[in-house]
């Protein structure tokens, strides 16, 4: 039957940015572990995939393969889709509001007006440059780990942004063995992209693929925040095997279900 | 002619110690079908350089200080399931999780100043809520504060 099969990459990205390197701070899950995937959670992933042929040798099944970059310890993947943009949005307005109070307010009423003002300043939050020559993150900006604006004057620690992964390649790639592409998607979770492949399943074997990841480090260049991004690469493995297409409930070659 | 690129200094921005999260990656077909955590939830932290250990099981072993902040978060292993944390059940005298929202949505986790450590590993448990089952499931294992 064919199956959509789900690959999570996890990355704790505040580790991995400190030693550069995505060993021991990736961990990969797949959906397949009841049907023999090995090493769950770690990163050494085998994921298996099993496919069938018709008896003609011909392959019966198509699998599909698809890989979800989530990060540890950031916010996490289920808040709603460019929720980083909507918080930016929700600040500013607050602070609009508060500064008309501010405005409105009599005069020689309440404390110092311009520590109200510092107050409302520091409310904004960091506003991170965008940078248009990467993929990166969408101009936002730079929200703590509970989703609040962290101040400029502030060093309160960040939420990172999802790693993004730009290629996927290696041994399965280069014989053939995994087709794998990015698609664009409405899917509520991957922020509109994602990369997906077929699996051509006649040919059994372990095979390494090898993913190119993007992070990236909040860094500061004069008064401008920018996400500066880091390229690491994370290997895994797939398993191939292949059996005769059989029926699923006798376990025994296809032809009518054996109803009375 | 070429053009190079203009050479920008930039720095790192520098932040305070990072809060130590704790994210539990939870199989909710696996779950409901079993009722049990038991091979169906995996821990993680933040703070594997500086000795937890435990990665990928249930029990996680978290090293702490007394004044850290604790986040915990859930998250499905498939992205069309829900999983959420319905509650930690662990020693009042040593943190006291309490449940929070991101703001503006309906997204929670937990979080905890740790108060206080004894001298041994402090042992907690977290109870899920998966899918749309009205009961939680308790972790079949327990998770461990280290100090």
């Amino acid at each position: 039957m064919p199956q959509q099969l789900a690959i999570i990459v996890l990355v704790d990205v505040g580790n991995a940015l400190e030693a550069k390197s995505l060993e021991d701070n990736t961990y990969l899950f797949d959906n397949m572990k009841l049907q023999g995937s090995e090493n769950e959670g770690t990163g050494k992933l085998v994921t298996a995939i099993n496919g069938s042929y018709w008896s003609d040798g011909s392959q019966a099944s198509e699998q599909v393969l698809n890989w979800l970059p989530y990060s540890l310890g950031s916010l996490p993947p289920t808040v709603p889709r460019g929720y980083e943009v909507e918080r930016a949005r929700q600040t500013d307005q607050k602070a609009l509001a508060d500064l008309e109070a501010l405005v409105n307010r009599p005069a020689g009423q309440g404390a110092d007006p311009s520590a109200d003002l510092a107050q409302i300043q520091r409310s904004v939050g960091t506003r991170v440059k965008s940078n248009r020559r990467n993929r990166g993150p969408a101009a936002a900006k730079i929200l703590d780990l509970t989703g609040k604006v962290v101040p400029a004057d502030s060093s309160a620690a960040h939420s990172y942004p999802a790693p993004v992964i730009t290629d996927i390649y290696g041994e399965a790639v280069d014989e053939k063995i995994i087709y794998p592409a990015e698609y664009g998607s409405p899917d509520l979770v991957t922020d509109g992209w994602y990369w997906s492949a077929t699996v051509d399943t006649s040919r059994p074997g372990t095979y390494a693929y090898t993913m190119k990841i993007q992070l990236h480090k909040l860094v500061e260049s004069g008064t401008e925040a920018l996400w500066e991004p880091v390229n690491l690469t994370c290997e895994s493995w797939l398993r191939i095997t292949s059996e005769p297409k059989r029926n699923g409930f006798t376990g025994a070659g296809l032809g009518l279900l054996p109803l009375s | 002619m070429t053009t190079k690129a203009k050479p920008r200094t930039t720095t790192p921005r520098i932040t305070n110690k990072r809060p130590i999260s704790i994210s539990a990656v939870v199989d909710a077909v696996g779950v409901l079908a079993s009722l049990s955590t038991r091979g169906h939830v995996y821990l993680y932290d933040t703070n594997r350089t500086a000795g937890s250990t435990g990665f990928g099981t249930e029990q996680l072993r978290t090293k702490v200080k007394a004044g850290d902040t604790l986040l915990w978060s859930p998250l499905a292993l498939e992205c069309e399931a829900y999983v959420a944390i319905d509650g930690i059940e662990i020693d009042p005298a040593v943190a006291e999780p309490v449940r929070k929202v991101y703001p503006g949505t309906d997204v929670s986790y937990w979080t905890a100043t740790v108060k206080s450590l004894p001298g041994e590993e402090v042992p907690y448990r977290i109870r899920y809520r998966v899918g749309t089952r009205t009961e939680p499931v308790t972790s079949d294992q327990s998770s461990f504060l280290i100090g």
